[in-house]
């Protein structure tokens, strides 16, 4: 089967900056792929590229087939930035309605998913409040919400879990596991190394370079650590052979 | 193009402005004040005349005359005091100018014409030009007075074209004050909105979703006009019935020229906003894109009493072709025949301006 997103070859500068550095990397359909890395490795620029927000300075990132940005693809795409960026001024029914409005909903089943979904994310009581009026938590919930309001098939979420407490960040996983069984393709970043386990497949990132990808267990079986913030450690010192990521 | 999302992203706008109580203030509640206070300004009765002290040297019946004639000019009070205690009052400010009338003042038909002396603090132009106003005005009719009771044999009799002698600088402002209030609002209000837009980061959730950049600026400029529609809507309203402003005009004109001159800030704004990264440069553009106009744009000044090389900077501000065509349309009841210039100037810019905007935004996703 094709993958939902084929990135080739992908380098970004912003000026003198390089953010990425010829990264190759396919997503199978369905499935949870992490993007980890530390703080400044390019897991935002990737996304960004992916999501269609800019373009790749070298190389090619496909959607569904088609090359990014493509208007094509807008609608089949849900997209949580890494800051909340909603509207503070506005409810959340009318930040939902907004975004449910933008990608095609019609009055009906607006009404139905805006009501669905701020039950699912526990701010049905909230939908008529003000978002400055909200917790982080609660912003990071309405945000997420907006991403899933119109049920996308790639559901692209930049540092969903950041800032929540241990129960609260469960739940999204949980709801992440939901959603990739039900048929939709996640890509999620993350420079929290114990949410890597949950991912079905991984992508290590470092200074805009691609260190490995593959499965949790793949990556644990090359590197020989029993846990993936070592094997992360062991492939940022960078045996060679290892810097190929021979598995992908 | 879809109708839908650029219906969704001025509504979005027109929300989040509907409970911000400090730009609603802003918006509705400003022109009207300032249009009070310049209401007050040039119609109230509160402006002192200008005083001037009387030193009359010898008592002959011309001088007699002349401060007769003086004291019914409304424009002055007159105080009748020797030299050195006129003097002293104009150096303390009591006074603004002193006239001197010497002791052998009289007319002389065929004589050389005779001095009498006006001193001047002359550090206030507009006190300088009050004193010699009312004294050019007065003098000559007292001084014909003198052999011919029935005053000057010439009278002018003015007749109106438009406005009338009840027309004040109020009538004239008033006009202007309203095209200036939309550009200058609009502006700030897209500007700082746009770039709340960039630094919360939700331009990027618009980027990738199915809305196009066309529909971006289209959102924007419809959203803005409703605000700017309203705004005129109140400003002129006021002016009108509340102000009794001298109006003649066509309002379905007077909207036309607003939204031209909306169409063109909403899109300086976008445009604008890409070369800020904080609301308090936003405000630094102020004295760049707004100040300029206030000034040239004809709006305290006839741009003909402006220098030549001003003159020309005058005709490149978009907000001196809605000056002149707001008032063409409320004093004079002008049609659009007499001003297709502006209005093709206007739209002009208003064209430049969505090309320059919808360029920078498209540069966003570079
Ligand atoms: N718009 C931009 N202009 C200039 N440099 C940028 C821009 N965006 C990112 N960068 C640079 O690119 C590099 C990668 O940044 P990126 O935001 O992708 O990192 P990240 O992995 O998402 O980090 P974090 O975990 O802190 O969010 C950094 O060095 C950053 O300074
Ligand atoms: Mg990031």
């Amino acid at each position: 089967m094709e993958p939902i997103v084929e990135v080739e070859n992908v380098s970004k500068q912003f000026g003198p900056i390089t953010a990425l550095a010829g990264v190759t990397l396919d997503v199978p359909s369905g499935i949870i792929y992490g993007l980890l890395g530390p703080s400044g490795s390019g897991k935002t620029t990737l996304i960004r590229l992916i999501a269609g927000a800019m373009r790749a300075s070298a190389g090619q990132v496909r959607v569904f087939g088609r090359p990014q940005p493509s208007r094509a693809n807008a609608a089949r795409i849900g997209y949580m930035t890494q800051a909340a960026a909603l509207y503070p001024d506005l409810s959340l029914r009318e930040n939902l309605t907004f975004f449910g409005t933008l990608y095609g909903l019609d009055d009906r089943r607006l009404r139905e998913r805006v009501e669905a979904i701020a039950a699912e994310v526990e701010l049905a009581d909230r939908l008529d409040s003000p978002l400055h009026t909200f917790s982080g938590g609660m912003r990071q919930r309405a945000s997420l919400a907006c991403a899933l309001l119109h049920e996308p098939d790639l559901l692209i979420l930049d540092e969903p879990t950041v800032g929540l407490d241990p129960v609260l960040r469960r739940a999204f996983w949980e709801r992440f596991r939901r959603l990739a069984a039900a048929g939709r393709t996640l890509i999620v970043s993350s420079h929290v190394m114990d949410e890597a386990d949950r991912c079905d497949r991984l992508a290590f990132l470092r200074e805009g370079r691609l260190l490995a990808t593959g499965s949790p267990s793949e990556l644990r079986q090359i590197t020989e650590q029993a846990n993936l913030e070592d094997a992360f450690l062991a492939l940022a010192a960078g045996t060679g052979s290892l810097l190929e990521g021979g598995v992908r | 193009m879809n109708l839908r999302r650029i219906l969704a992203l001025a509504t979005r706008i027109v929300h989040q402005f509907r409970r911000d109580r400090r730009t609603l203030f802003l918006l509705f509640v400003v022109p009207v004040l300032v249009l009070s206070l310049l209401a007050w300004i040039y119609r109230g009765d509160g402006a002192s005349p200008v005083t001037l002290a009387i030193v009359n040297e010898g008592q002959s019946p011309l001088a007699a005359q002349i401060v007769t004639g003086l004291q019914e000019d409304a424009s002055l009070t007159v105080r009748e005091m020797d030299a050195a205690a006129a003097m002293r009052a104009l150096d303390q400010g009591e006074v603004d100018a002193v006239l001197t009338l010497p002791a052998d003042l009289s007319l002389r038909p065929g004589g050389p014409p005779q001095q009498i002396e006006v001193t001047l603090d002359g550090s206030d132009p507009s006190t300088t030009s009050a004193v010699m106003g009312a004294l050019t005005r007065t003098l000559p009719e007292t001084v014909v007075r003198a052999v011919n009771p029935a005053g000057l044999p010439i009278q002018i009799e003015p007749r109106f074209l438009h406005g009338g002698p009840e027309f004040d600088r109020l009538d004239y402002l008033a006009p202007v004050i309203i095209g200036f209030f939309v550009f200058f609002f609009v502006f700030l209000l897209t500007s700082v909105s746009f770039l709340r837009e960039r630094s919360e980061g939700s331009i990027e959730r618009l980027i990738v979703s199915p809305l196009g950049r066309g529909e971006i600026v289209l959102g924007y400029m419809l959203g803005f006009t409703l605000f700017a529609a309203l705004q005129a809507a109140v400003t002129v309203l006021f002016a009108v019935y509340a102000l009794r402003i001298h109006y003649v005009g066509n309002l379905g004109l007077v909207f036309l020229f607003t939204l031209l001159l909306t169409l063109g800030a909403v899109n300086l704004g976008i445009f604008l906003s890409t070369f800020a990264r904080t609301e308090l440069q936003v405000v630094q553009f102020i004295p760049l894109v707004i100040v300029p106009q206030a000034l040239l744009s004809g709006i305290l000044w006839p741009i003909d009493s402006l220098p030549e090389p001003l003159q020309w900077l005058a005709h490149a501000l978009p907000l001196t072709y809605a000056a002149e065509a707001l008032r063409g349309v409320m004093i004079r009841g002008d049609g659009l025949a007499a001003l297709w210039v502006n209005l093709a100037v206007l739209a002009g810019f208003a064209v430049l301006m969505i090309v320059l905007g919808t360029s920078t935004l498209r540069r966003e996703a570079a």
